[in-house]
């Protein structure tokens, strides 16, 4: 199990601060797509963010445009799952179709701090934190499950495909 | 068990078993990408399926309406690529000049009643309008769908809106909406159908309808419909579209997480102040509140409609000096309709500055950005931060921001 710190962020965070529509087409490669992350929200987290670090947040997080790059440039982060209380439904998409893991759960939203340790056992479905706080969510769907391991819609269908069933 | 509207149109398009909160895969009757996101989805299709066909060039199609025609040489060389992939694939392009490609999707009749469409566009759920399924989705899915016709989707639950009562001028539609808005938040909806009801959507028009429609997206849900179809409706939408359209209609058993009503008698305009859709006033409470520019336009209200609504309050009045009016059509057919109307002349002789048609100030980087320290007032559906520039924005309804730029503030068109 992977650990890292929670960046803690309140409700509603929208595409444009995630990711800000300026850059959405200057800016194509990964590392440089780190840099922009999270900048209209928390200036200070492209610089300090570290693999495995997690997002934790309230409620509709990454509502607003259909940009893809607002998951893209939290999972070229290095971020191990968004948890959230609930989440916009286009984000909640892009983020899976992308192989990177959102996780909706009211309790960990609330009780998780900012700079808190976490890790996530995503086959029992738990977020352990602090002072052995621990968090059930429900597993995902083995379709979800399945997209996520692949790395993404892409290759989980290339991979349906290439066992000659249909997905 | 009864089924909503959603679980109909979805179980339609699926061998699968459909209900909330299964997964199923669902066939797609048009894909589509704008200048936003379609690069990304030829750039993605090329690297994940090389020179392999797209599973049906009749059912795809490029919408350019972002930055059009092209500002940046970013936008330029995007949209170059989209054209080239296009071309390859034999698929039809509506290019810079042909406006907002929801709208020229319900225009050209190939956005139905009961069909489903997805494409690169988050208020793509405005086809709602005319009851059909539209989806805004990312560049991954999009390019998926351009391949395989299909998608993955999770059955949504769906919520009932009643409407009770009715309003008159100068109140519209649009503030209806943001009524509607002030009452679910972004919760009551989240990630669900929501289907409006009530006896006063019966008069709703397609102008209206959409406004509505577009910001279920703001309210978080999935899609909106206005089921009530009426005989003055279906004609509405044949004469618009060339397409005869039923309304599909929720069974009377079937299951819904939840119902709201909402009582709009007597309703006076409403406006949201910055930086949230739903953070919705009187406009009562905001007069006064001093202004720098007005948008008219956008998916939510850039129809000729929404325009007459602004000619009404601006006939025989100018845009106050130093007031800078923006107006975007929402397509080439809205702007045809402008000229032949006269309104393109009124909306000129009052001062407003009027651009070709597409998704203008709304969209951050082509005519309407504002810059730090100004104030605007907009037609549009988002007032986040940084959506449309540095500047603050207010939505509210066209004959609220044409009184706004008359008087250089916040005002209801009745306090002219």
């Amino acid at each position: 199990m992977k650990k890292g710190r929670a960046w803690k962020y309140g409700n509603d965070v929208n595409t444009d601060v995630i990711f800000p529509g300026k850059y959405t087409y200057a800016v194509m490669e990964p590392e440089e797509m780190v840099r922009h992350a999270l900048e209209d929200l928390d200036p200070g987290f492209a610089d300090k963010v570290q693999p495995g670090d997690v997002i934790v947040a309230g409620k509709n997080f990454g509502c607003g445009s259909s940009r893809e790059q607002a998951a893209t440039c939290l999972k070229c982060a290095g971020v191990q799952a968004v948890i959230a209380k609930s989440f916009a439904r286009i984000f909640y998409r892009n983020a899976i179709n992308q192989g990177l893991p959102v996780i909706q759960s009211v309790e960990a939203a609330e009780a998780i701090q900012q700079g808190e340790e976490v890790a996530i056992d995503f086959q029992k479905g738990e977020i352990i934190a602090e002072d052995k706080k621990v968090f059930s969510f429900p597993s995902f769907p083995d379709f979800v499950l399945g997209i996520l391991e692949a790395g993404g819609l892409i290759p989980y269908t290339k991979k349906k495909l290439s066992k000659k069933r249909s997905f | 068990m009864g089924k909503t509207i959603i679980e109909k149109i979805i179980q339609d398009h699926t061998q699968d078993e459909v209900k909330p909160g299964k997964i199923v895969w669902m066939d797609l009757d048009i894909r589509s990408a704008r200048d936003f996101g379609g690069p990304n989805v030829a750039k993605h299709y090329e690297r994940e399926y090389r020179d392999e066909p797209v599973a049906d060039p009749t059912k795809t199609y490029f919408t350019f309406d972002l930055c059009v025609p092209a500002c940046t040489l970013k936008y330029a060389d995007n949209q170059q690529i989209c054209r080239g992939f296009a071309k390859k694939h034999r698929i039809a392009v509506f290019d810079v000049d042909k406006g907002i490609g929801s709208h020229v999707l319900m225009e050209e009749g190939l956005a139905c009643a009961g069909k489903t469409v997805v494409g690169t566009d988050s208020h793509l759920n405005i086809l709602g309008a005319v009851g059909c399924f539209g989806q805004g989705m990312g560049d991954v899915d999009i390019t998926f769908a351009f391949k395989t016709g299909k998608t993955w989707f999770e059955v949504p639950e769906s919520l009932r809106v009643t409407i009770k009562g009715g309003f008159d001028w100068p109140t519209s539609a649009k503030d209806l909406t943001l009524f509607i808005l002030k009452n679910l938040g972004t919760e009551k909806a989240a990630l669900k159908a929501v289907e409006f009801l009530g006896d006063s959507t019966t008069n709703l028009t397609l102008s209206n309808r959409i406004t509505l429609c577009s910001m279920v997206t703001e309210m978080a849900g999935i899609i909106g419909f206005v089921p009530q179809f009426d005989e003055p409706f279906v004609q509405e939408i044949l004469d618009f579209s060339g397409e005869k359209m039923m309304s599909i209609q929720g069974d009377p058993d079937a299951e819904y997480s939840d119902e709201v009503e909402i009582d709009v008698s007597g309703l006076p305009p409403q406006i949201a102040a910055p930086s949230s859709p739903t953070n919705v006033f009187d406009v009562s409470e905001l007069c006064g509140t001093e202004i720098h520019s007005g948008f008219i336009g956008s998916c939510t209200n850039g129809r000729l409609e929404d325009l007459q609504e602004a000619v009404r309050v601006l006939k025989g009045k100018k845009v106050k000096e130093g007031i800078m009016l923006k107006i975007v059509p929402a397509t080439q057919k809205v702007y045809a309709e402008l000229l032949q109307e006269g309104v393109l002349e009124d909306l000129f002789r009052s001062g407003a500055i009027i651009s070709n048609p597409g998704c203008g100030g709304c969209a951050e980087g082509h005519i309407g950005l504002t810059g730090r320290g100004e104030v605007q007032v907009s037609t549009g559906n988002r007032n986040f931060a940084g959506k449309q520039g540095k500047g603050l924005t207010y939505l509210a309804s066209p004959a609220v921001v044409a009184a706004s730029c008359v008087r250089g503030e916040i005002c209801s068109p009745e306090d002219l």
